[in-house]
């Protein structure tokens, strides 16, 4: 992932980023930690083009992030599966297909049902999300995110609110997804998983990156705050 | 026998002993009567005629009613949602006053008052205006409650998908807001007919009126009283069970 990020600043009400600057040339799986409030959700949300920040701008792999181009390229899997209550996991997946991707109603279905089978949800295509687990649901969510055939995958505490149980589970599941050539970048509170998975460590402190590296740096921190951090999370 | 079988003959059960209570009350206040009751006052054709009439302006009347305060109601809905003040400001006013006003005074109001400022005679239209106005406030709370249901994040992830914004209205805001919205529709519903009983003071031949002119007539106090009330349940009662088949099928 070509990432270039060029004096980001975003307000609320106060400040929540301050001019961070940051550019990356390789690396498929980004993890973004640090306590709440630190940021990080701003930030990976400004980075999927979702929030435009007060001053400066992100570009991913050569494209604008706010561009029509790069929106198409990308995934976004929310920290509350934050599927449409009102349909089912498939149509949750064939409507965004059929109406935004000009699929037909064959094509759609059949890669809503691909996907739904590739993260274990084949008996679960019917059903509500309301009437499937938080695990479940956030699995389909995933496989929403992954049917438009995304380039980036964007993952904004895809486990907060889970038991450690279906946190698991819903890991597990995003670790599968390993083989697919896709790049993610994502925010988590679990240090398990971001050993695991991620190939690049951003650590975010009140608003700014303050330590990053692979993710050996979890283990050796060179900064105080994550040292503090990772003695808190442990 | 599967207990969910068991429990909708539970819950039937539960019901008809509801029903036979109340008709025992009802029994046992006629038994307690001292003089005879007979329904054969309303039972003469040009009667039965007039009420079937009556019966019908009533629904008609409410149906206009309804619509009318849903529009209005969708409006104000919008005065609260602006930017300009003034518009909050002209919602929250006709809210309190109509909040705090009896539906009587304001079809009075509308019909003796305001129609002859506008040099009109047609006073069961502007009773009609007034039922309209009184619901509206109620239709605005029925929108607010339903819009604020849909979560900010579903606007993202419309917008992330690349929904256009009558993809975003037809697919997933409206199917959900009528969801929520039902109901309390409904429940306004009822209320409009309830409240269209009240035009009878502009002697507009709906069902109150036109039993009460019978009843002027023939002297069935009573019985005219309890034939209304009938005919009103036939129209409220089929019209609440909608509402709650409709949350039951589609609630979320």
């Amino acid at each position: 992932m070509k990432l270039n990020i060029n004096n980001i600043s975003h307000s609320y009400d106060v400040e929540v980023l301050h001019d961070i600057n940051f550019q990356l040339d390789k690396y498929k799986s980004i993890g973004i930690i640090g306590v709440s409030g630190s940021g990080k959700s701003t930030l990976i949300r400004i980075m999927s083009g979702m929030e435009q920040p007060t001053s400066g701008n992100v570009s991913i792999n050569t494209m604008d992030v706010q561009s029509e181009e790069y929106r198409k390229k990308i995934g976004f899997v929310f920290q509350n599966h934050n599927l449409f209550p009102h349909l089912s996991l498939k149509r949750n997946i064939t409507l965004i297909l059929e109406k935004t991707r000009g699929k037909t109603k064959t094509e759609a279905e059949e890669m809503a049902l691909k996907y739904l089978n590739l993260l274990h949800l084949g008996d679960q295509v019917n059903k509500l999300p309301k009437n499937v687990s938080g695990g479940q649901a956030q699995r389909a969510s995933l496989a929403r995110a992954l049917s438009i055939n995304p380039e980036i995958i964007f993952l904004d505490e895809p486990t907060s609110s889970l038991d450690p149980i279906l946190t698991h589970e819903v890991l597990t599941a995003i670790e599968d997804l390993r083989d697919l050539g896709k790049e993610f970048v994502f925010v988590t509170h679990v240090m398990s998983f971001v050993k695991d998975f991620a190939d690049y460590v951003i650590f975010m402190y009140q608003g700014e990156i303050i330590e990053h590296g692979l993710p050996t740096i979890l283990d050796n921190p060179s900064t105080f705050e994550l040292k503090e951090f990772m003695r808190k999370v442990r | 026998m599967n207990s969910t079988l068991k429990n909708k003959i539970r819950k039937i059960v539960a019901y008809v002993l509801a029903i036979l209570t109340v008709v025992a009350f009802i029994v046992f206040i006629v038994m307690r009567q001292t003089t005879d009751f007979s329904f054969e006052p309303y039972n003469v054709p040009l009667i039965r005629e007039r009420i079937f009439t009556a019966f019908k302006n009533t629904i008609l009347v409410s149906v206009i009613s309804l619509i009318g305060s849903m529009i209005l109601g969708f409006i104000l809905y919008l005065f609260t949602k602006s930017k300009i003040k003034y518009f909050n400001a002209f919602a929250d006013v006709i809210t309190e006053i109509v909040y705090g006003t009896p539906l009587l005074v304001l079809i009075i109001i509308s019909a003796f008052l305001i129609a002859p400022a506008f040099d009109s005679r047609n006073f069961v239209l502007y009773g009609i205006i007034a039922l309209i106005v009184y619901m509206a406030p109620y239709m605005t709370n029925v929108y607010k409650s339903a819009f604020s249901s849909i979560a900010e994040e579903q606007y993202m992830a419309m917008d992330l998908f690349g929904f256009t914004p009558y993809q975003k209205y037809r697919y997933i805001i409206v199917p959900q807001v009528i969801r929520i919205l039902m109901p309390t529709l409904m429940n306004n519903f009822s209320l409009i007919i309830k409240g269209s009983a009240l035009l009878n003071v502009l002697a507009y031949s709906e069902l109150y009126y036109t039993i009460q002119q019978a009843q002027y007539s023939n002297f069935a106090f009573v019985e005219g009283y309890i034939l209304m009330w009938g005919l009103y349940l036939i129209i409220t009662i089929p019209l609440s069970q909608l509402a709650k088949f409709v949350e039951r099928k589609w609630s979320l």
